[in-house]
């Protein structure tokens, strides 16, 4: 009998690798996008909106923070299945898997790594019910690429702390019922804080200008002499290591995201490919446009193996942040590619939001940038070849 | 209410049609290498009996005869969905079964669960699309047999079926014990599983039992249809254009449809 069609989007057949668990879960996730997302998420885009629903949507299928504990109310699967739920929301939009990321990786990681038993009781269950949203503030207007630059400050004030500072291109920023906010003390200290909403001094504004990510939601967090008690703060975050390290977490994620977005934009190519005719023919029957597809099926097939490798070594506790670093600078330039090359292939319809590509690539112009940028990760990987550090 | 719901395991219906291929010596769909789903329609009938389980309370308890090690995926799915615990009647042959050849088995596995008040199982499998499993198995179950479900609501000792006819919607009060095929609807699509049940899952119990283990009465078994040929229907396409006015179009398109009998 025949060989089959091998699936252009598993050429290396990686779902062999994959468990039971992981396979079910991915399906799902994949059904769920497909049914709740893409149909709707061209004109959730053009009118930059952030669907208010979907957190409650995605707390019920139990994605959010999923390879955390059970015990704090996550799902408890492991690196693996959680890379590949990533995948499959960033499948539908880059917006979408940042907002899962941030959530996750960025709030609920952090209140499970560094808060203390009352924070993860209080936060970790609603969080993962997307009954609250959190967001993560890092970046400042002047500091982005150097977050020890920071000037948010943390002054301690009786038994308290007061915040002051301001945050920018913040994922949620608006939505968010508590933001981890990192701020300076008075020693110079790096520390995290859960500001909830409300509270006096503090205030989010919308970034609105966006021309990529526009279903999710960016702001600026003012903080003017934000008051908070002492159990505000994560006890255990010390220094700059700590919001670093919740980053490690969510680039992993990113990782996997990105070939999400790129398999969307490949599959799109090809099939438009396939039924377009000009000059007689398919386009697909020609050699440009075969030989861009089989670029984009390559380097598709590479970030799955890199991401699908980097998940083994996390879920073998041997994950190393510069592997982290490697994997999100691949897979992002990657797929941004892919989505320039898939745009390329749909001529003007490309250009359109009925279509994915053009979309994505927007996207994935501010995931290039995030979470380290691309040229940051180069550096770190730099350093770790070659021990000389580029940065001082 | 405690429903047992029967789950047949089909070749993914979704898969390129390039790969559908006949097993020439079985005369069979093939299904090496290829991925293996729950028909559609008994998915629905798990969402039924999951909704009832929710109304009424009971358990559920989902029935699949095949080949043990192909079905985990399947049995998985469906404890992920919710159902109470699983029965597998371990059947290398039953991928090559028909309908007649499978329910008396099925009739036997649902004896030994014990008595149940309710059997769901699709309205027609997605490979075959025989419907006569579930009135098969009404009979040899003695139960009130009812087809096409598109919702099933509890009754007072009995189920109030709204059923899907040529004639329209057929409103049935059936008594139990009673086997009920079921058909799609907005009221039944079934649901996701959640992450968290698809780990937990893993717990539920599964039963397995071999045919031989199943004390099938003879009486139930029909002859089943001996198979002399199948084949995959070429696929020819053309194109016809439609001239003039949208109005006129709309009019030559009518014609041409119901000249070609599909309206
Ligand atoms: C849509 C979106 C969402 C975001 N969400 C969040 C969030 O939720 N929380 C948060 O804290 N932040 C968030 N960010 C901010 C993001 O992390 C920063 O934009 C990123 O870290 C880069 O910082 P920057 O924009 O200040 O660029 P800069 O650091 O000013 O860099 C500008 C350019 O200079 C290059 N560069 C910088 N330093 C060096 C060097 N040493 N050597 C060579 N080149 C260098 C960079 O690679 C880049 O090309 C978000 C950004 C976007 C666009």
């Amino acid at each position: 009998m025949r060989e089959l069609t091998l699936r252009p989007t598993d050429y290396y057949q990686l779902d062999e690798l994959l468990d039971d668990d992981a396979r079910l879960v991915r399906d799902t996730v994949r059904r769920f996008v497909d049914r709740e997302v893409i149909p709707h998420i061209g004109g959730w885009w053009l009118r930059g909106e952030f669907p208010r629903h979907l957190p409650a949507a995605l707390g019920e299928l139990g994605v959010l923070g999923a390879n955390l504990p059970v015990e704090y109310g996550a799902a408890g699967v492991n690196n693996v299945t959680y890379g590949l739920i990533l995948q499959e929301l960033e499948r539908g939009d880059s917006g979408l898997r940042s907002f899962a990321s941030v959530q996750g990786a960025l709030v609920m990681y952090p209140i499970h790594a560094f808060g203390s038993e009352a924070q993860k009781r209080h936060w970790l269950p609603r969080l993962a019910r997307g009954d609250a949203v959190g967001c993560f503030g890092l970046t400042e207007p002047g500091a982005g690429s150097d977050p020890g630059a920071m000037q948010t400050r943390a002054r301690r004030r009786g038994g308290g702390w007061e915040l002051t500072g301001t945050k920018m291109w913040i994922t949620n920023g608006s939505l968010a019922d508590v933001a981890v906010v990192w701020a300076k003390d008075d020693e110079g200290e790096i520390r995290g804080f859960l500001v909830e909403r409300g509270t006096p001094g503090f205030v989010a504004h919308e970034i609105t200008t966006k021309a990529s990510m526009r279903a999710s939601d960016t702001s600026e967090l003012v903080l003017e002499g934000v008051r908070v008690d002492d159990d505000a703060r994560l006890p255990e975050a010390n220094g700059l290591r700590a919001p670093l390290s919740c980053l490690t977490q969510a680039r992993y994620g990113i990782a996997w995201g990105a070939v999400g977005a790129a398999a969307a934009c490949f599959e799109e190519a090809l099939a438009y490919a396939g039924a377009r005719t000009a000059f007689g023919r398919p386009i697909a029957a020609r050699q440009l446009i075969q030989a861009r597809l089989v670029d984009m099926l390559t380097e598709l097939t590479k970030g799955q193996l890199l991401a699908f490798r980097l998940g083994q070594l996390k879920d073998a506790g041997r994950m190393r942040y510069t592997h982290v670093s490697l994997a999100k600078r691949n897979n992002v330039r990657m797929a941004l590619e892919v989505a320039r090359a898939a745009r390329t292939i749909l001529g003007a319809y490309g250009v359109t939001l009925e279509y994915h590509a053009m979309r994505h690539a927007a996207n994935l112009e501010s995931v290039d940038t995030y979470e380290g940028t691309h040229d940051i990760h180069t550096l770190v990987v730099g350093r770790d070849l070659t021990g000389l550090d580029a940065f001082q | 209410m405690d429903v047992v719901v029967c789950l047949k395991q089909v070749v993914d219906p979704e898969l390129p049609a390039r790969d559908f291929a006949i097993d020439p010596r079985s005369r069979r769909q093939a299904r090496e290498g290829r991925t293996l789903v729950i028909s559609t329609y008994d998915e629905h009938a798990l969402e039924v009996a999951l909704r009832l389980k929710e109304q009424t309370g009971g358990k559920v308890t989902t029935l699949a005869v095949g080949p043990q090690a192909a079905l985990g995926e399947a049995v998985r799915k469906a404890l992920a969905m919710g159902a109470d615990e699983a029965l597998v009647v371990d059947e290398p042959r039953a991928p090559e079964w028909l309908g007649a050849e499978v329910a008396p088995v099925l009739a036997a596995a649902i004896r030994r669960i014990g008595p149940v008040d309710l059997v769901l199982a699709g309205c027609e499998s997605a490979d075959w699309v025989e419907r006569v499993v579930a009135p098969l198995l009404a009979e040899a179950l003695g139960a009130a047999c009812v087809t096409f479900a598109a919702r099933v609501e509890p009754a007072d000792g009995g189920v109030l079926v709204r059923r899907m006819a040529d004639d329209g919607v057929h409103h049935v009060a059936a008594r139990l014990p009673a086997v009920v095929s079921v058909a799609s609807d907005d009221a039944n699509k079934p649901r996701l599983p959640k992450v968290k049940d698809i780990v937990a899952a893993r717990r539920k119990p599964v039963t397995v039992v071999a045919t031989a283990d199943l004390e099938v009465d003879p009486a139930w078994r029909l002859p089943a249809p001996e198979v002399r040929g199948v084949t995959v229907p070429p696929r020819t396409g053309t194109c016809e254009m439609l001239g003039g006015e949208p109005a006129e179009q709309v009019e030559a398109l009518v014609r041409r449809l119901r000249d070609l009998k599909l309206l």
